[in-house]
Formats: structure tokens, C-alpha cells, sequence
């Protein structure tokens, strides 16, 4: 029972109970320990939130056409209205469906997208908002929007994303649906939310494209979404693109496009990794103070577990085990703390606004990095217990 | 064959530049079943003795055969193993684990031997009888007398049925009335269950209680003339 490692270990409960022996100490440890874990899991469901929101957003059959050099952002590129009609009777790669009149419907969403500033009930200060002019055709390029309430925007009206209230840094109750917005000399009522996966398109405002051309007074579009035929590629369109050069147009995968976006936040995610290990340092070092602490005034004890012919890894066992069962309690109650209060905690960003995503990854990650501290801060002790001189313990106060 | 046999015995320690002789070229044999008690004043190196003999401390040079083992040549794993099968240790200061029961204290011993714990159970009541502590068998150290205390050490220095059992100053901290009473139960364990004893003190009261007496003086052993009421409790 006692001898799973070759050699006899310590009862379990001499562990449990040490915890108990001060248990103000052990609350303080327990509370600092599952402090550390929570901020761990805030910054792993920060970058896992990121990461899954951009890579959700890329559907691998859609592509975007825009002008040339604009696939880093979209909001610079500017194709004539008319070469929406041409790319859907050009391309013979787009994905065309049944319409109710027995018709074909090209699956191209032409739109206008850019970020602007936003009043919501003409409250005074004004946030900026990504704002996509679409048309009917939107949904079946866009194919992963569901709408949660109200109806499609007819003219004048906007649907809202589920995440946009946090986009524009207010209450999602002041995006309610009849409410009110202004943006770019116009008011728009609110006749809906959607949401579509959790991708970037939760952040925007989306409004027919003819009324947002109208208040812009812009006769462009931003891009051409268009869903590829099955069997089609990239390719098909990037070839159609390069031979025609007059039309100054380039073809990026969405899927490329978001994971391009991947790139550009690739420094924020690795100052986030940096924090994660910052903190797990703190961890380490809390508990390792303790856990020498829990050395230091059980030297004598230990001497005497080992004058009664415990060994001495039997006794590092058992400070490891006391230093790992904190960190696991500590564990449980962060990941219990975070998949309650945290998960789905939306924050803003440049790009729009993503969700803390507390999943099974974030706490995996979480655990492991508490568990880590638990076994990291009580090795040092653990060690300094076994190196001590049983008859010098045995001296000990 | 004695079961404790040390020969040309010699500890030397570093303290800074100094160098400290505890021991000097001791020899020594006792006999199953003795009760030797070892006297001296401080830092004589009676304790030094003791624990080597307890073989959690190595000599400088020299044998110690314990049981018939030559426990300066084991490793330490090896001398940790062999301790938990053939060595007592009574505490002056009780060294009892604070947040284990009277009870789990006295067991400690013996989860460190092949023993199932019926076999582990009978064995600890066995001890908690032999000192008068089966009532207090729930009781933490917190809820126990000094004498209590080193009742439950006595306890759990014979619980395993060691070789030897080795008592460093076990009434050191304790009242007069109750050393007496620690004392005459060592006398009595010795003379009841033939336990071999070696005991360290300071006093020689205490000492006198002992079949036989050593005395070591600067790190040298020396063997007073046993008295003559010592050679007849020996039945010399």
C-alpha cells in the first residue's frame, strides 16, 4: 500500500493533515495559489478567445475579391459597384443556388465595410464601430450568421452582432432591438442581433449596402465575398484576377486573410504567453516560500521520521504532495472560478471583440500551470529537507 | 556474540579550521538483552556514541556490528531500511508527529515493515498497553502530558521489536516524579520483554537503574567497576 515507489512512503494523511497544522497559512497559500491560476486562465482564455476568434472567422470557401495590395486591410480597398455584376457572370467558380423563381443565385455578397464612428441614442461621446453594407445575397456567402432576434435590416434599420455592444464599449441593453444608432450623418433603428460563431463579424453593425452607400455618398464597395463552387479553388479566381489586370483585383482566401490577421497579433499573443509565465514565476515563488517555511519549522520531525527509517525521498514525497495538494485545490477552485465568472467575458480590441474563452484547452492549460507551481515551488524545500543531516535535524528547536 | 559490537570507534568533525574529536578509538560489546546507560557531561560524546550505534551517523573510523551487520559499510538507503528494522529511538524531547494520533505515532514504525494491518493493529496495542496508554490511543500529542508523551515515544521505539532500543536523555525534560516513572518502565520493558537498552544521561541516578554503566570522558569510553549490586541483578 505504501510502497509504490520502491521504498515505503509516508501515510497520506501526514500530508493532508501538515496542510491543516496552520490553517491560516495554508487559507493564504490556497487563496494566493488560486489568484495566480485565475490570472493564468484569464490571459490562456485572453489568446485562446483570440486565436479561435480569427480562425473561426476564415470559412475555407469563401473568398474575397478586393483591390490590389488591399489584403491587409480591407477598409483601403475600393472596387467600382458595377464589377460586383461582372465577377458574378465572370466567375464560373462561385457557387450558385436555386432561387424561388426556378433561377440560379450567385452566391457573391458585394460589400462595403469600414470602421466608423458610432453614436448609440445619441448618447455624447461616440465609439468607433465596424460597420458592412450587405445585401439579401450576404447569408448565402456568410453562411455560419444566424439571426438570435428581430428580422433582417430593411431599409434604414441595422443588425446588430452579438458582440458589438463591447465593440463600441457599451451595455448590449443600449443595442436593444428598436433602438437606435447614428453613424455617418444617419440613424439607424436597431431591427435585430446575430451572431455567427464567434468570428470577427459578431463585432460589426451591418446595414443594406445601397442605404450606407447612400449616406457615405460612395458608389464603391469595399469587396466581393463569394462562396466557391464545390470542386472549385482559390486558384480559379486568382487566375481570372491576373489575366484581367484593367479590373486592378486580387483574390485572398477569408481563411488567409484571417490567419494573416493570426500574424499581426502575434506579439500581443506572445506578451500574453510572457505574462502567463510572469505569474506562474510569482506562483512559484509563493509557493515555494511556503513550502520552505513548512520545511523550516518541521526540521526536527523530519529528522525524526528519517531516525525511524523513512528514507529520504519518502519524505520529499511528502512535502511534494503537500505542496501539490494546495496547488490542486488551487486548480479546481481557479477553473471552477473561471468557467463560472469568466468564460464568455467579452473584450474589445482593435479588430473588433472576442470572447474569454474558458474552454477545455484553457483549462488544461490552467491546471497543468498550477500543478507545475505546486511541484516547482516545493522541490526546492523538498530537496533542502533531504540534504539535511539526520543528527543535525534531530538538534533542531 | 554480543549484539552490539564497536570496535577502535572514532569520530572526527570539521568546525571551521577546528577539528573536533567527539569520539576517540572506542570499543565496546553488549549483550542481547543488556541495559547499558551511558554517562558523561556534556559534550562527552556520549550522543555521539548513541547514534552511531542508532546508525544515523557515520564514523570517522572503525566497525559497529549491530545484529550481526556492519552497518558503517550500507548506504544510506540501506541504513534507513535497516534502522526501521532494527532500531528504538526515545527522544528527550519526545519527537512525537504532532498532527498523527498517540495511536498512528506508535504505528509509524511499522508501516515501514512487511506487516498487514491486523498484524499492525495487534502490535500497537500491544505497546499502547505495555505503557499504560490505551485509553489515550486518540489523543495528539497536544492532549497528552510530558510523561504521557514519552510513553507513546517508548511505545513506538519497541512497537516494531527492534534489535536495539537507544534512549538519548529520555527524561531530560521531564519532572522528577515522572522520570522515575519513564525510568522503571524501561526497567521493567528490559527485565519483561528482554529489550536490549543502551541509555544516554546526564545523571547518574538515572544512570544507576542500568545494568551496566559507562562512562565517557572527552571522547574516551571507560568502564567503571560494575558495583556489586549491578553484577547481581546481572546474575554475574
Amino acid at each position: 500500500m505504501y510502497e509504490a515507489f520502491g521504498f515505503r512512503l509516508l501515510p497520506w494523511d501526514y500530508g493532508v493533515r501538515n496542510l491543516l497544522r496552520r490553517p491560516a497559512r495554508s487559507a493564504m497559500t490556497l487563496f494566493g495559489l488560486t489568484l495566480v491560476v485565475v490570472l493564468v486562465l484569464v490571459v490562456v482564455g485572453f489568446i485562446r478567445g483570440l486565436e479561435v476568434s480569427l480562425s473561426v472567422s476564415g470559412d475555407p470557401q469563401v473568398v474575397l475579391i478586393h483591390t490590389l495590395g488591399a489584403a491587409e486591410n480591407m477598409e483601403n480597398s475600393s472596387i467600382p459597384s458595377s464589377q460586383a455584376a461582372l465577377l458574378s457572370a465572370s466567375l464560373k467558380s462561385v457557387q450558385r443556388q436555386q432561387g424561388p423563381s426556378g433561377s440560379k443565385v450567385v452566391c457573391a455578397s458585394p460589400e462595403l465595410f469600414l470602421g466608423t464612428q458610432v453614436n448609440i441614442d445619441h448618447e455624447s461621446e461616440e465609439s468607433l464601430g465596424l460597420v458592412r453594407g450587405i445585401t439579401p445575397a450576404t447569408p448565402l456567402v456568410r453562411r455560419n450568421v444566424q439571426i438570435l432576434q428581430g428580422n433582417w435590416p430593411g431599409p434604414g434599420e441595422v443588425l446588430v452582432g452579438r458582440l458589438a455592444a463591447t465593440k463600441l464599449g457599451t451595455r448590449p441593453e443600449e443595442l436593444a432591438v428598436g433602438k437606435t444608432v447614428t453613424f455617418e450623418g444617419r440613424t439607424w433603428k436597431i431591427s435585430g442581433h446575430f451572431a455567427s460563431t464567434g468570428s470577427a463579424l459578431e463585432a460589426e453593425l451591418w446595414c443594406p449596402l445601397e442605404d450606407l452607400q447612400l449616406a457615405m455618398k460612395r458608389q464603391d464597395l469595399s469587396l466581393v465575398a463569394i462562396l466557391l463552387a464545390s470542386g472549385a479553388d482559390l486558384a480559379d479566381v486568382d487566375e481570372f484576377c491576373k489575366e484581367r489586370l484593367d479590373l486592378e483585383l486580387q483574390a485572398t482566401a477569408e481563411s488567409t486573410y484571417y490567419a494573416s490577421l493570426q500574424r499581426h497579433y502575434g506579439p500581443v499573443r506572445l506578451l500574453a504567453w510572457l505574462i502567463v509565465v510572469i505569474i506562474a514565476g510569482a506562483g512559484i515563488f509563493t509557493g515555494m516560500n511556503v513550502m520552505y517555511g513548512a520545511v523550516t519549522g518541521r526540521v526536527r520531525e523530519l529528522a525524526t521520521l528519517q531516525t525511524i527509517g523513512f528514507v529520504r525521498r519518502a519524505i520529499a514525497l511528502s512535502l511534494l504532495q503537500e505542496g501539490m495538494l494546495l496547488a490542486m485545490s488551487a486548480s479546481l477552485l481557479a477553473a471552477a472560478f473561471a468557467v463560472i465568472a469568466i468564460q464568455g467575458t467579452a473584450v474589445r480590441f482593435t479588430m473588433g471583440a472576442f470572447t474569454l474563452r474558458v474552454d477545455s484547452t484553457t483549462v488544461l492549460i490552467g491546471v497543468g500551470v498550477g500543478l507545475l507551481v505546486g511541484v516547482l515551488g516545493s522541490i526546492p524545500p523538498a530537496i533542502r529537507a533531504m540534504r539535511l543531516p539526520v543528527v543535525e535535524g534531530l538538534k533542531a528547536i | 556474540m554480543p549484539l552490539v559490537e564497536i570496535h577502535g570507534l572514532t569520530k572526527e568533525y570539521h568546525k571551521g579550521d577546528q577539528k573536533i574529536v567527539p569520539l576517540r578509538d572506542a570499543s565496546l560489546a553488549i549483550d542481547k538483552g543488556d541495559f547499558v546507560s551511558l554517562m558523561g557531561a556534556s559534550g562527552s560524546g556520549k550522543s555521539t556514541l548513541l547514534n552511531l550505534i542508532a546508525g544515523i551517523d557515520r564514523p570517522t573510523s572503525g566497525t559497529i556490528h549491530v545484529a550481526g551487520t556492519d552497518i558503517a559499510s550500507l548506504t544510506r538507503t540501506q541504513l534507513a531500511h535497516w534502522r526501521a528494522r532494527n532500531v528504538g529511538y526515545i527522544f528527550q524531547l519526545y519527537n512525537l508527529i504532532p498532527v498523527l494520533t498517540a495511536y498512528e505515532n506508535i504505528e509509524l514504525p511499522l508501516l515501514l515493515l512487511p506487516l498487514a494491518r491486523a498484524e499492525r493493529q495487534k502490535r500497537v496495542e500491544i505497546a499502547l498497553a505495555a505503557v499504560g496508554l490505551t485509553d489515550r490511543a486518540d489523543h495528539y500529542p497536544r492532549q497528552l502530558s510530558g510523561g504521557q508523551e514519552q510513553r507513546v515515544g517508548i511505545a513506538r521505539a519497541i512497537v516494531g521489536d527492534p534489535a536495539v532500543v537507544v534512549a538519548d536523555e529520555p527524561t531530560g525534560d521531564l519532572d522528577a516524579e515522572t522520570s522515575e516513572q519513564i525510568l522503571h518502565l524501561l526497567q521493567r520493558l528490559n527485565a519483561e520483554l528482554g529489550t536490549t537498552l543502551l541509555m544516554v544521561t546526564h545523571d547518574p541516578k538515572s544512570a544507576s537503574i542500568a545494568r551496566r554503566q559507562l562512562r565517557l570522558d572527552k571522547g574516551v569510553l571507560l568502564e567503571p567497576e560494575p558495583p556489586k549490586v549491578a553484577l547481581a541483578a546481572r546474575g554475574a
